[in-house]
């Protein structure tokens, strides 16, 4: 036997108030797990660069912008790359499947973002042959089940065609899968020239251009020169890097990593104000026996020492469940819902287990510390 | 065993008192005992004659408010509490009348709490639990839960802890005091041995004559005084 095999027979006295408060715990780590992986990934911006600009209407991102901006833009000096986009959104199937496409020139795109996709000379060759093809991101794949060379029809939202119908047929030409995790692969990548030549209005058109600056360059200067150029035009622009851009809007919604925060927060302390109470119970159920370990010799700090390693025991118990639940959502759905947990969540994690535990454990250890044996004794 | 420390006791002057509420109950004033190492002395007397305070006492649960306790080298009137719990886990080993066994514990691990405070392997406490277990008489029963064992099972394996660290001092408080006559002599005879064969000091705090009857003397204790001492023929 072992000081640890101590506080564990300690844990274990009571099996049912054990395995309650060690489900309490994994379903608050459960949450955690889920909330800081929906953070970490694509649903949330750490996949997104600080380096790439996105420029819109400065009137709102609905708003399309003459692709003549194309060549004043791409004169400035300070821009490596420059791309441009439309984006189309609808639904396949139902209306709750929504789906969205990025209607883009791919070479212009490659230098600026093909790296952060994973797209790749292959990828490029295949979509090259007919206007309608596509390239479909990993998450959107897995989740609809689609494969390449299959036919798909997303009806458009708000983008007709200029023959009266909404349905946009693609081939899927390849299958993109993104740098990393956390990088957003729900969309598909079509043919701009394939979308402009088939729409009812607003031809010659793109929802905004995506460019990458010189190594060396602020990102933040050259959006302000950018903006500067057009800011007495008809068309006035507004330029972000894709993470603010990002940031923006979802915060149209929320501002997630508060409401993230809050979830998990409160659902901590609950959890905290639980533990506390049911452990300062059942130690001082025990206050008789914490009497006779004194009087083995056990000291105060010993005595200290066994009632926290008891609750991180309990901790790590439900901690380790809530997180392995957790992991193994992520990687059951992750890619649909974009969960990334990442090894910063883990790390995380444990730092809030091993802190948590710990603040749990004092007021009953300090109790069973503090308590003289004589008084101890009287309990029985 | 190795040859267990000296553990000559000496009280001189000793005074102790408790307060509950705002009043003051004297215990002890001036108490004055000696007991050699080796001895085995019983202390009997009406409840409420200090038995159990002396007791804790000797076993530093409880200081005294004045004079000095000594036993073998060490001032227990000088440490605190902290110091008389190391010096509890090296020193002194205690029975008690309810056994105090921990009951998710089985009779092996009970007896080798106390060693969990040394620097001993995991092999070594073993050995010593094995030891132990042989000596009183419990030679296979240590993976036994307590609530499976009887009374008189259960104070061997209190005995077993008790001198499991190989104490020079044993502290009984009533060790017969919840057991059968059968299973209280088993016991008592099992204090002898130690006390004739392992050279402990044993001080045991009885209710019980014949219990008394085990030890080389006892001492009758009444209102904090010792009023009379016999010896054993």
């Amino acid at each position: 036997m072992t000081f640890f095999d101590l506080s564990r027979k300690n844990a274990w006295r009571k099996p049912l108030r054990t395995v309650l408060l060690v489900v309490s715990i994994a379903v608050a780590f459960l949450i955690y797990g889920l909330t800081a992986s929906f953070l970490a990934g694509s649903q949330g911006t750490a996949g997104a660069s600080d380096d790439i600009l996105g420029v819109t209407s400065a009137s709102g991102r609905g708003q399309p912008l003459p692709m003549s901006l194309l060549a004043r833009i791409g004169a400035l000096p300070d821009v490596a790359a420059l791309s441009y986009y439309t984006r189309l959104r609808g639904f396949v199937g139902t209306e709750k499947n929504v789906v969205a496409v990025s209607a883009t020139d791919i070479e212009r795109l490659l230098p600026v973002s093909g790296q952060e996709l994973g797209l790749t000379p292959a990828l490029i060759d295949a979509i090259r042959p007919a206007r309608d093809r596509v390239l479909v991101g990993r998450a959107l794949a897995d989740a609809q089940g689609w494969a390449v060379g299959q036919r798909v029809a997303v009806t458009a939202f708000d983008l007709p065609r200029d023959d009266g119908s909404r349905d946009w047929r693609f081939e899927i030409a390849g299958i993109f899968e993104g740098q990393s995790a956390s990088t957003d692969t729900y969309f598909m990548i079509a043919r701009y020239d394939y979308v402009n030549a088939a729409r009812a209005r607003g031809k010659d058109s793109v929802d905004g251009f995506a460019l990458r600056p010189h190594s060396g360059i602020s990102p933040s200067t050259l959006a302000a020169k950018v903006d500067a150029l057009f800011a007495n035009s008809a068309t006035p622009t507004r330029t972000q890097s894709e993470r603010q851009f990002l940031e923006a809007f979802l915060r149209q919604y929320a501002d997630i990593g508060l409401i993230v925060n809050l979830v998990v927060g409160a659902s901590f302390i609950t959890l905290l104000m639980i533990v506390i109470n049911t452990m300062v119970f059942a130690v001082r159920e025990r206050t008789f026996e914490i009497g006779v370990l004194k009087t083995l010799g056990f000291s105060r700090g010993a005595v200290m020492a066994l009632v926290l390693a008891e609750t991180l025991f309990v901790f790590a118990l439900g901690g380790a469940m809530g997180l392995g639940l957790a992991k193994l959502a992520t990687v059951l759905v992750g890619s649909q819902l974009g969960l990334v947990f990442s090894l910063p969540v883990l790390g995380k994690g444990l730092a809030i287990l091993l802190a948590v535990s710990l603040a749990t454990g004092l007021l009953p250890a300090i109790n069973a510390m503090r308590t003289p044996v004589a008084t101890a004794f009287r309990t029985r | 065993m190795t040859e267990p420390a000296l553990a000559h006791i000496d009280l001189s002057g000793v005074g102790k008192a408790f307060r509950i509420g705002t009043q003051t109950v004297p215990v002890f004033s001036g108490l004055d005992l000696s007991i050699a190492a080796g001895d085995f002395v019983a202390i009997m007397g009406p409840s409420g004659s200090g038995k159990s305070t002396l007791l804790n006492m000797l076993a530093g649960i409880d200081s005294p408010d004045s004079g000095t306790l000594r036993i073998g080298a060490s001032r227990l009137d000088q440490m605190g509490e902290g110091a008389r719990a190391a010096w509890r886990a090296h020193n002194m080993g205690i029975v008690f009348q309810f056994y105090n066994l921990l009951p998710m514990l089985t009779a092996a691990e009970n007896i080798e709490l106390p060693l969990l405070l040394k620097p001993l392997s995991a092999r070594e406490r073993r050995l010593r639990v094995d030891k132990v277990l042989e000596l009183v008489g419990l030679n296979g029963r240590g993976k036994q839960y307590p609530a499976l064992m009887s009374g008189g099972q259960q104070q061997r394996v209190g005995i077993a802890r008790a001198i499991v660290t190989d104490p020079g001092l044993l502290l009984c408080d009533e060790p017969t005091g919840d057991l059968d006559r059968q299973s209280a002599d088993e016991a008592l005879s099992m204090l002898g041995f130690l006390n004739r064969e392992l050279g402990k000091t044993i001080v045991m705090v009885t209710h019980d004559p014949q219990a008394a009857g085990h030890a080389k003397r006892t001492l009758h204790l009444d209102k904090g005084h010792f009023i009379e001492e016999t010896r054993a023929a």
